[in-house]
């Protein structure tokens, strides 16, 4: 362990304020958000790597990089967040390949992949898909990441939350939207749990914390989100709605801009747009709600 | 006292999409479950995640209902446990998708004995069980397909009917004796990704008589406790099982026929 403490020092020394060695974590990153920023990451010397749920898409995904930047540092790893078991697995799989690299130190995690269903679908866990994708995927990798986000000098957690956040509030007599269920409901209320989950991991580690959780909202993009687990009028209202949304790699600026730029412990900016803290909705600020659906989360994937 | 004894909801095919449903809302509701699937693994899984939820006990037990061996040891292996039920949910089935002569005869006689057998020999079996300080329910899980002679789903549709017509049956002449059978008739539900693209691939028909599984468990558990004997979930569909006794069956089958065909061909060359 010293020995391997003592390499992961001189990396820090050697680097300075450059982003040169640091890792990155980044889920739903063979497409849309996800891969523009996993690109510009590794453009920027970070060892980067994706998560995505299709094997298929994965090896394309890094094929595609390897050909356009010889020099990146990008390995694809497969799992289905949806699934609390491999959610688990994947974050044993990161563990081994940073344990082997720099003993298992984790700069940036951006849980970026979400999920749009039009139907009320349940994942082997019995939770219904948006919440358990959207909200408890990126609260079990994040607590399940955490040794090794604390062996970073400053680590960031990102999450893509979105805009549909504000004017919600959590359904917490029926937070599966089993009985009534409505896509949009249940999206806006899983993206208000990443802002509720951003504000009370921050609360919880305290001020002076050497972690720090942003969200960012993307603003519209121009990404197939609301055409994979959609059809009829979902589907095709986002096909239309897509077509004003600006492009992934703008999106993901933000994302770029809280993973790099130095000096953003400031404990008060949770939330992000455009590189620019933003207001989030006041209900996601609640100290009550974080509490409560760090506590319900925490049962749930105990 | 047999009364402070748990009593469990005993849940078939608890891992599909609407089993799953059904296990999430019976747990909502506080009450203690067995599930049965063919996967130990998922129903693992499952039982964790609703008890977490819920804070209530999930049992379970794999077992390939449609061996009748397999069957039998399962139902002797809950008298054994000493466990008695107050719900008994027949939510196990399975259809292979095609034409009858495409199918192998093995396949055909697996939608008989899981659908038909299985739900006939559970019924009976789980009777003896029950909680006899409380009221017990019986809900069958049937299909809009019962209501027509379906071409292309020949068998699953017969199966279906079969379902009806038992559980009408019993509704009656169970009620004595404080049991309750209802019978669950829904159209095609959006449980899972094969399922969806089916759906998708009848184009309007299929989404407006698609309704969440979480809706039609709810609704169904609602109906089961109200006693009554069918529940065909959303409107368009009990419209479409009342034309089904209008029509004359040739007609309906005829026409069944053309549209399945149609489903078959946009399904096909796309996937």
């Amino acid at each position: 362990m010293e020995h391997v403490g003592a390499r992961r020092e001189k990396t820090e020394n050697t680097t300075g304020k450059n982003t040169t060695g640091k890792t990155a974590v980044i889920t739903g990153a063979t497409s849309g958000i996800g891969l523009a920023a996993l690109k510009e990451l590794a453009g920027l010397g970070f060892r980067v790597i994706g998560v995505g749920r299709a094997a298929k898409r994965c090896a394309e995904a890094e094929a595609s990089i390897r050909s356009e930047m010889p020099g990146a540092r990008v390995d694809y790893l497969v799992a289905d967040l949806s699934s609390q078991r491999q959610v688990r697995d994947l974050a044993a799989a990161i563990s081994r390949l940073l344990e082997t690299e720099n003993g298992g130190c984790l700069d940036l995690l951006v849980n970026n992949a979400g999920t749009v269903s039009s139907w009320y679908v349940t994942t082997e866990d019995g939770y219904e898909m948006q919440f358990a994708v959207n909200h408890l995927a990126p609260f079990l990798l994040t607590r399940e990441l955490l040794p090794l986000l604390n062996k970073a000098g400053f680590a960031r957690v990102i999450t893509t939350s979105s805009g549909s956040h504000y004017n919600t509030r959590m359904n917490w007599r029926d937070v599966m939207y089993r009985r009534g269920y409505n896509c949009l409901l249940a999206y806006k209320q899983s993206k208000l749990a990443n802002v509720l989950f951003t504000s009370e991991f921050n609360r919880r580690q305290g001020p002076g914390s050497r972690i720090r959780a942003y969200a960012v909202d993307p603003g519209l993009v121009n990404t197939g989100i609301g055409e994979k687990g959609t059809n009829g009028f979902v589907c095709w209202f986002w096909r239309i709605r897509r077509q004003r949304g600006v492009a992934p790699e703008i999106a993901a600026r933000t994302i770029i801009h809280l993973a790099t730029t130095p000096g953003l412990e400031d404990p008060e900016a949770v939330y992000w747009k455009d590189c620019r803290p933003k207001r989030p909705s006041g209900y996601s600020q609640r100290e009550d709600a974080g509490r409560r659906l760090w506590e319900l989360s925490e049962r749930l994937t105990s | 006292m047999l009364s402070s004894m748990r009593s469990f909801v005993l849940i078939t095919g608890a891992t599909g999409g609407l089993g799953k449903a059904f296990a999430a809302e019976c747990a909502a509701r506080g009450w203690d479950l067995f599930l049965t699937d063919l996967s130990e693994s998922r129903l693992a899984l499952l039982a964790v995640g609703l008890s977490r939820l819920h804070n209530v006990e999930v049992k379970y037990r794999a077992c390939n209902l449609a061996d009748p061996a397999a069957r039998e040891e399962f139902l002797k292996s809950l008298e054994t446990a000493g466990l008695q039920f107050h719900f008994l949910i027949n939510n196990a089935g399975l259809d292979f998708e095609g034409p009858f002569a495409e199918r192998t005869p093995e396949e055909l006689a697996t939608v008989v004995r899981l659908n038909v057998e299985a739900t006939v020999a559970i019924t009976r079996w789980v009777l003896r069980l029950r909680d006899q300080a409380r009221t017990f329910r019986i809900l069958n899980v049937s299909s809009l397909a019962g209501f027509y002679p379906m071409p292309v789903k020949a068998v699953y549709a017969a199966s279906k009917r079969f379902l009806l017509q038992f559980s009408l049956a019993l509704h009656c002449e169970l009620r004595g004796d404080d049991i309750t059978v209802t019978a669950l008739c829904p159209a095609g539900m959006p449980s899972n990704p094969g399922v969806i693209r089916s759906i998708n691939a009848q184009g309007f028909m299929g989404r407006v008589t698609a309704k969440n599984v979480g809706f039609v468990a709810a609704k169904a558990i609602d109906r089961a406790l109200a006693e009554r004997a069918v529940y065909i979930p959303g409107l368009l569909n009990l419209f479409l099982s009342r034309l089904g006794s209008l029509v004359p069956s040739s007609v309906a089958a005829a026409l069944i026929n053309r549209r399945w065909r149609e489903t078959s061909k946009r399904c096909t060359p796309s996937n």
